[in-house]
């Protein structure tokens, strides 16, 4: 059965980018079903092929983020299909036409940038040593000794390292918050992904305004040369700055 | 990306990526952005399967013994100090493998070092021949 997938909703008169591929083998070729001020961003896809492979996920955002680098765009989370065009244009558009509408209006000229930071390890580690001085004795304590013996302690030794870089993720995370507060509308901090992470804060900014953001960023990076690298994704889709409100 | 955004020029210390890797997707499309109420959506083939949590759990026993490791291997002034055939040990080991073998194997030798009796010695001996 054929039926429709959405990537997102933008508004009517925004061109579809032209080197954006959507889902499925091969990959779909990307339009629009338009409503009123409002259209979504779909292509054709087939029920029992199957979806979810790493390919299909890549084009989804990089469909989105196309759109993003030049217009306001209100992503949807990925695996949205409906049965048809009709469907797209009377349940998804017609039925909330006002409020995507409204939210299209307030993002327009913004995006999202998604800044990453990542220690070290062996940087962050040392710090870490040098600024416990019981956790750098247990470790001596540990060396040299055999795995089955140190087992406990070696658990301890390392909770009390997560601790202390937790404490470290904490403040170095607000302290890129602070950073990019200026240049943002909104900023919200993402939850660790791994245990390195440093800070991972999402920005929703005026397009514009990515030169002086990148700036301030590239300073922090420069003082944190060695112990922190900082990456900055984007124009992004405002993944972080939409939701469903139940 | 078809964006008028340059990437960083000078500096080059911050890193701008201009696509998206999968981990980076995962972490994005899965559980942000906007959802169709469930009624109103068809259900594809395969999106049933991606249940996958991208998060990584941070703060668990694998963590803490990797840290351990970690700190384990690193080197810091005092270990210069007390222990430095094992500093030498891991300067080599540690920049060729990241294998246990090679902890393990300076463990063995910081045993002898610190063990004392005869037998300790002459193992001594024999390493710095």
């Amino acid at each position: 059965m054929a039926a429709v997938y959405v990537y997102g909703i933008v508004p009517a008169d925004t061109p579809v980018p032209g080197d954006a591929t959507g889902v499925g083998d091969p990959p779909a070729e990307v339009t629009t079903v338009r409503s009123g001020d409002i259209a979504a961003l779909v292509s054709p896809i087939e029920t029992a092929a199957s979806l979810g492979r790493p390919e299909d996920m890549l084009a989804h955002q990089r469909v989105l983020d196309a759109v993003a680098a030049a217009d306001p765009v209100l992503p949807l989370t990925f695996g949205a299909a409906l049965t048809d065009a009709d469907a797209v244009g009377r349940e998804l558009l017609d039925a909330h036409h006002d409020e995507f509408a409204a939210a299209l209006a307030e993002l327009r000229g913004r995006a999202e940038y998604l800044v990453t930071a990542r220690y070290v390890r062996d940087a962050v580690l040392g710090e870490v040593l040098r600024e416990h001085p019981e956790l750098a004795e247990l470790r001596d304590a540990i060396a040299g000794r055999s795995e089955e013996l140190t087992h406990q302690d070696r658990i301890r030794l390392g909770e009390g390292v997560n601790t202390a870089v937790a404490a470290k993720r904490e403040a170095d995370t607000r302290a890129v918050a602070d950073l990019v507060t200026p240049h943002a509308v909104q900023a919200v901090v993402r939850e660790p992904a791994h245990e390195l992470d440093a800070a991972r804060v999402a920005v929703l900014t005026d397009l514009d305004a990515e030169d002086d953001l990148t700036g301030s960023l590239a300073e922090l990076a420069e003082d944190w040369r060695g112990r922190v690298e900082i990456r900055v994704r984007g124009p992004l889709a405002p993944y972080d700055f939409v939701a469903t409100v139940r | 990306m078809t964006t008028a955004v340059q990437p960083q020029g000078g500096g080059g210390m911050l890193d701008r990526p201009s696509s998206s890797s999968l981990a980076d997707v995962l972490d994005t499309i899965l559980d942000k952005g906007l959802v169709i109420d469930a009624y109103v959506r068809v259900s594809l083939v395969g999106i049933e399967l991606l249940t996958i949590d991208a998060r990584v759990v941070v703060a668990s026993v694998d963590t803490y013994l990797r840290f351990a490791e970690a700190v384990g291997r690193l080197n810091l002034e005092q270990d210069k100090e007390t222990l430095p055939e094992l500093v030498d040990d891991l300067n080599e080991g540690g920049a060729k493998s990241k294998t246990k073998g090679v902890i393990d194997a300076a463990g063995e030798k910081v045993r002898d070092t610190l063990g004392g009796g005869d037998r300790q010695r002459s193992r001594r001996g024999r390493k710095e021949d």
